[in-house]
């Protein structure tokens, strides 16, 4: 039996992990612009970014237990192992990317 | 005996198809060759231009380092010098390092990838003219003594029109911004290349990995280019206009110029790296005698590098004043990006651990590679930490950092590059007398140049300036970065004598002189026109792609498509991600059309950089009708069905199918355009949030009717091309409902300008305004655009280039028509809300 083709709507799988860490990165730093510029006060502020932090958290956990649990679609031979095994680690590496990069800066001081 | 008769008798089919290919493919004698729009003509036109640009840049920047070599320099005065290290830079960047990087890709990718050409050859040449035009531009500029003089990166306010009023900065601003065009015009065509045109059966797990480099670079640049050519646009107004997006004293702010600058400038650096990282994925193997390591852990590390950087473009801003909270996001940033460099480089090394490496010219540059590229990484990871890059900015340790990187990343790998294609692009060897010695005089002058400049700069000097007192302590070392920039460049001289003497004496190569996988060696030495002659297929298990016994094959019409036909250039279209056979492309054949519109977009460009507007705008006109005349000219006028394509395959034409190159090239175009209109946004936003005098400007009310107005007749505009859709394909006509949406587009387009018009406060007085024209001008031009796709369809329509079986033009006006409707409810919603923003949200 020959292999399906895999969709190329798949392909967009390859940046959604690190799409997700760019836009907690956008959000993270907009919501820190707006709230020194309007003078929230420092625990509101640091809420409202970890808020954001734990919401992007939670999708790229969220896609990496989807995409884990589903396992290598069936029936797409060697190309979707291929993709599924480069979206997976995409996935494992964007969830660290973002813990790395942005759990440490909320400790600090927000409007210095 | 009987061996030579059936060499012949094997010769002779792959004479007479190389014959009638050639009739079909090549490109005419004398004045015919600026008709060319082959990829390999036109890949050897980028790298000799970018090589004559980076000869001019690497002379400016010898004159800077005469300058400094010695304290109280009076060798030039600081104009000169301002001229000078602004235009190094310039040219160095924007002039051969994108242009090189692309020139690679244009004259390898399809042969590596078995195709025969890019999926838009007369775009490819647009792209070369454009390019060689603006660097020309660039280039009598300096010559004229008027060059750009605010640095390469052209910050405001330095670069606006109070500090420098002459044509210095607008030569730069749309300078710059005409190459930009030929760099995006050939990332979407790379883009869709990839995708589309692969060899059959070249399923994306076994695409060659320089194809990933360059698909992802491709991506990278049709996203990191729109925010500077918006910048661009922007400032150039300002200039022009006097509209405030950057003077801080009618409500703009001059670091949204950074903002802008470094949205583009940190993946840029990026954008250079890949393209030469897959040059080194593709070499090392060779040398190593083994396959890669890590294939799919490079995949991923190229995805996780493209978008990580584009996340930290804050750190060459770390001394502007914003709040510690935000640096380190962008410090943690910059830090982490080292990680999947890292994963290719350890996959290099262990790709030569584990092989059987061989010494040659390649693997030297390859050995200076690893030790330039990895000082960069390490200090760059210094300056990536805030408190280090406080002391550092703005010093020759940065300059020296930035050096380590872009020649690291760039130089040396291209030189390795060079040298492994030469062959190829000549079909001779390569001559190792001169090349050794070469290489050391430029590793050695490099480090003696550009290492002494880490001294210079911990030792306080700063970036830019033209002279420096005796008495600071930089003396000896400035001396010997001086005298390191000679060595250097002789070193450059001999690579090019070098390259000279192969060409006249190197040893005739007929077949892959290094034993590589790789498609592009399964072809003639130097490659003809074509290409192939027949497409070659990658059966199951196929490893060793590039034999000889394969090239003759191909040779022979073995392969796909080893046949002449109606006098098309055919090629094949695959699915994206398997690689199976679905269309025949037919490509367009030699034109002057691209030289002409290039010309029309470079009087474009002068008419505004000499501020005659109308003129520009006749220009402008020129060049979008000769847009639509290239529009004519393409696809094919009747229905074919499936034709056969060899292996007893048949497949439709791309005029008959859905998946065309064409519509994924619009998907392209859209994603630039709409990150260029996320920028705009975020220029909104960012101004609002960070500018003064915004919350005590008067609140503007713009006509909710115009607005309205504007937004329904986009609606009407989108249904009406939904409905001409629906009518070719039932068999119908469609004339009706393209009038309409005619009619609804100069509608929304009125109603665009007028509210322009009634913009309060005035855009010159305010950036409120400036950014509610901007938005507002956004959307007019796009309903404009979008009756360029109405006109074409209309005359495409009646001399039968669309019917029930070929709708793609339709298709292809409905995208852009939907786009200009969600944009234009955004941009015009916006506009409505910009009020509320600024009275009801007022800042203390």
């Amino acid at each position: 039996m020959s292999d399906r083709p895999v969709p190329p709507r798949q392909l967009w799988w390859l940046a959604a992990g690190f799409t997700v860490w760019c836009s907690a990165l956008v959000a993270l730093y907009a919501i820190h612009g707006i709230g020194c510029s309007f003078g929230w006060s420092a625990d509101s502020l640091r809420l409202w970014l970890a808020a954001i932090l734990l919401a992007h958290l939670t999708v790229l956990s969220w896609m990496w237990r989807d995409i884990t649990s589903s396992g290598p679609p069936a029936g797409f031979g060697p190309t979707g192992a291929f993709l599924h095994w480069a979206v997976t680690a995409t996935l494992i590496a964007a969830l660290a990317a973002t813990v790395i990069t942005f759990v440490p800066p909320l400790l600090l001081a927000t409007c210095i | 005996m009987s061996e030579s008769a059936e060499q012949q008798s094997q010769a002779a089919p792959a004479l007479r198809l190389h014959r009638e290919l050639v009739a079909i493919w090549g490109t005419g004698p004398g004045l015919q060759r600026l008709a060319a729009v082959n990829h390999s003509i036109i890949g050897r036109r980028m790298m000799i231009t970018s090589f004559v640009f980076f000869a001019i840049a690497g002379v400016l920047g010898m004159l800077t380092r005469v300058q400094l070599a010695t304290p109280n320099g009076n060798f030039m005065d600081a104009e000169t010098y301002n001229q000078v290290f602004t235009m190094h830079g310039s040219m160095m960047l924007f002039l051969f390092a994108i242009p090189m990087v692309e020139s690679f890709a244009v004259y390898l990718t399809p042969k590596i990838l078995g195709t025969r050409d890019f999926a838009f050859p007369r775009l490819t040449a647009y792209g070369y003219w454009c390019y060689l035009f603006g660097g020309t531009i660039l280039t009598v500029a300096l010559i004229a003594g008027v060059a750009p003089n605010s640095g390469w990166f052209m910050y405001t306010p330095l670069s606006s029109n109070i500090y420098t009023p002459g044509v210095n900065a607008d030569v730069w601003l749309l300078g710059v911004t005409f190459v930009e065009i030929s760099a995006l015009s050939l990332a979407v065509e790379i883009v869709v290349s990839i995708l589309k045109m692969r060899a059959p059966d070249m399923s994306l797990d076994r695409m060659p990995i320089f194809g990933w480099y360059i698909l992802v670079t491709a991506m990278m640049m049709i996203v990191a280019f729109p925010p500077l050519i918006l910048g661009s646009i922007l400032l150039e107004v300002e200039r022009a206009f006097g509209l405030p997006f950057f003077d801080p004293t009618r409500g703009g702010d001059a670091l949204l110029w950074q903002h802008l600058f470094w949205l583009f400038g940190h993946p840029d650096v990026y954008i250079i790296f890949l393209p030469m990282a897959g040059v080194l994925s593709t070499i090392i193997p060779v040398f190593a005698n083994r396959p890669l390591v890590g294939y799919r852990a490079i995949v991923v590390a190229i995805v996780a590098l493209a978008l990580l950087s584009f996340g930290i473009w804050v750190h060459h801003m770390f001394t502007v004043g914003i709040p510690h909270l935000a640096l380190a996001f962008f410090s943690l940033g910059s830090a982490i990006v080292a990680v999947p460099t890292a994963v290719q480089i350890f996959a290099w090394l262990a790709t030569l651990a584990h092989g059987r490496p061989r010494w040659d010219v390649p693997m030297l540059y390859i050995f200076g590679f690893f030790f330039i590229f990895v000082m960069g990484g390490l200090t760059g990871v210094m300056v990536a930490m805030v408190p280090f890059d406080w002391q550092a900015h703005d010093t020759y340790f940065v300059v020296a950092h930035m050096h380590y990187v872009v020649a690291g990343a760039l130089a040396f790998p291209m030189l390795a590059g060079f040298y492994y294609w030469l062959p190829l692009l000549t079909g001779r060897a390569a001559v190792h007398r001169l090349a050794v010695p070469a290489f050391w005089l430029v590793f050695v002058g490099f480090n003696l140049t550009f290492f002494m400049m880490h001294l210079t700069g911990l030792l306080g000097m700063p970036r830019r300036i033209y002279t420096y007192q005796d008495d600071e302590g930089w003396n000896w070392l400035n001396l010997l970065s001086s005298v390191g920039g000679f060595v250097m460049t002789i070193g450059f001289a001999l690579v090019v004598i070098d390259l000279v003497v192969q060409l006249r004496y190197g040893r005739r190569v007929r077949y892959n002189p290094w034993g590589s996988a790789t498609l592009e060696w399964a072809m003639p030495i130097p490659p003809p026109p074509y290409a192939f002659a027949s497409i070659p297929s990658l059966g199951p298990g196929s490893s060793q792609i590039a034999s000889r016994d394969l090239a003759l094959s191909l040779a022979r019409g073995e392969g796909y498509l080893g046949f002449a036909r109606n006098g098309w250039q055919e090629t094949l279209g695959v699915h994206m991600t398997t690689g199976e056979p679905e269309q025949l492309i037919v490509l367009p054949q030699p034109t002057y059309l691209p030289l002409f519109t290039g010309i029309a977009t470079a009087a474009a460009v002068l008419a505004l950089l000499f501020k005659f507007y109308l003129l520009s705008l006749v220009a402008a006109l020129a060049t979008a009708g000769l847009f639509l005349l290239a529009a004519q000219r393409a696809g094919l006028a009747r229905d074919y069905g499936p034709l056969p394509v060899g292996h007893g395959v048949s497949v439709p034409p791309h005029t008959e199918v859905a998946e065309a190159p064409a519509w994924l090239a619009l998907i392209c175009t859209l994603v630039a355009d709409g990150t260029l209109f996320t920028s705009l946004l975020f220029g909104t936003f960012y101004l609002w949030i960070a500018a003064p005098n915004w919350s005590a400007v008067m609140a503007p009310a713009p006509s909710r009717m115009l607005v309205f107005v504007a937004v329904a007749a986009l609606a009407v505009a989108a249904a009406a091309a939904r409905g001409s859709m629906r009518a070719v394909a039932a068999g119908g006509k469609a004339s009706g409902w393209m009038g309409l949406a005619v009619l609804a587009l100069l509608a929304a387009t009125a109603a665009a300008v007028g509210l322009i018009a009634g913009v309060l406060p005035h855009p010159r007085e305010h950036a409120l305004g400036a950014t509610a024209s901007a938005l507002l001008s956004y959307v007019a031009l796009h309903a404009g655009i979008g009756l360029l796709f109405l006109i074409s369809n209309l005359l495409r329509l009646g001399a039968g280039f669309i019917a029930p079986r070929r709708v793609l033009d339709l298709r292809l006006t409905r995208l852009w028509l939907d786009y200009t409707l969600v944009t234009g409810v955004i941009a015009m919603g916006l506009v409505l809300t910009l009020p509320a923003l600024v009275t009801v949200l007022a800042r203390p």
